[in-house]
């Protein structure tokens, strides 16, 4: 069995942990950060950013450039919460078949999940580059005040990870 | 199996009772339970086998806490150090400057003065360039060249028919890498067509 990872997956920024021997240690990017902005960009040559770089070109793509995902996972798009972000990020924010609060980029509409498996994705392979070896099992993280619906969006952000890893 | 040899046994007929018996009782008892000295003797021997592993463990262990500390140590050493060489590099440029204020002060108010503290600067500059490019520092400037978020930090767009989209028109700062390792992105300004009507 391989080791298990611990994602602090924040709304802005995101941290990823292994025990090394009996203590934890939180493990640095590729860039040499010990936090991983929580921002997905997606660009007009059909590329997915996410991180720093994705942050950086936030300016010249803000429709397609989402951040703050965390604050839409698990909600329903009429919530009060999820209307009054409308008005405040410049990416859109549309109502799902079921009446879940999805995001669109690039023309695509996706679930908050999706979003947060992308920087999920990275954290994992921040691990793997240090650990050198595959992780197939992980600890997210979950604020305390998050119900139950909130709770197993994060959740599903795993498996739609792990079908993009096999 | 007993029953088997017994049988076989009593097949060789003619044999006294009595040597069948003891036979019997040799089949029953000697091969499979081995006598008191000898158990003794394996026991003896799996606890001593086991001690030596367990201070081979006990060793072990000290071997691993002893290395961790080690490199705790040495790394905290590494970091603590790390900037002599590039301290020791940069001390002389400290020197020219200092030099080349006194310079100032001391020669009088006239243009030559002037350009001989722009020569100094330059020259100044020029070791600064040098110190760094020997520890790896490279810079980014990439005026002209397409936008890549991977080593510059976009803070506004413009809209141009000079430049093609996502294009850097202005770099407001340059940015740096270290051994490949980006440490500070360029800021720039971002081409952007020119929205229609």
């Amino acid at each position: 069995m391989g080791k298990i990872i611990g994602i602090d997956l924040g709304t802005t920024n995101s941290c990823v942990a292994v025990m090394d021997g009996d203590k934890p240690r939180v493990l640095e990017n590729s860039e040499g950060n010990r936090t991983t902005p929580s921002v997905v960009a997606y660009t007009d040559d059909n590329e997915i950013l996410v991180g720093m770089s994705a942050k950086r070109q936030a300016v010249t793509n803000p429709t397609n450039t989402l951040y703050a995902i965390k604050r839409l996972i698990g909600r329903r798009f009429d919530e009060e919460v999820v209307q009054r972000d409308i008005k405040l990020v410049p990416y859109n924010i549309v109502k799902a078949d079921n009446g879940d609060a999805w995001v669109e980029a690039n023309g695509n509409k996706m679930a908050a999940p999706e979003i947060s498996a992308r920087v999920l994705m990275k954290m994992k392979k921040t691990a793997e580059d240090f650990l050198g070896e595959e992780v197939t099992e992980a600890v997210v993280t979950v604020p305390a005040y998050f119900n139950d619906s909130q709770r197993q969006a994060t959740k599903d952000a795993g498996p739609v990870k792990l079908q993009a890893w096999m | 199996m007993s029953n088997e040899k017994k049988a076989a046994v009593d097949n060789s007929a003619d044999e006294a009772q009595i040597e069948v018996e003891m036979n019997d009782a040799a089949d029953g008892e000697a091969p499979p339970v081995p006598s008191h000295d000898e158990l003794l003797l394996t026991l003896q021997d799996a606890q001593a086998k086991a001690d030596e592993h367990w201070n081979q463990l006990l060793m072990a262990r000290a071997d691993l806490s002893n290395a961790q500390r080690r490199s705790e140590r040495d790394l905290a050493n590494a970091h603590k150090f790390a900037v002599e060489k590039l301290a020791l590099e940069l001390i002389p440029i400290k020197d020219s400057m200092e030099m080349g204020l006194t310079a100032v002060a001391e020669g009088d108010e006239q243009d030559e003065g002037r350009a001989k503290v722009i020569e100094g600067m330059e020259l100044t500059l020029q070791m600064f360039s040098g110190v760094l490019d020997k520890f790896g520092v490279k810079e980014v400037n990439p005026q002209g060249d397409r936008f890549d978020p991977d080593f510059h930090q976009a803070m506004s767009m413009q809209e141009t028919v000079d430049f093609a989209p996502n294009t850097v028109m202005t770099v407001f700062q340059k940015g740096y890498v270290l051994n490949e390792r980006l440490i500070r992105p360029a800021m720039v300004v971002v081409s952007k067509a020119v929205a229609d009507g």
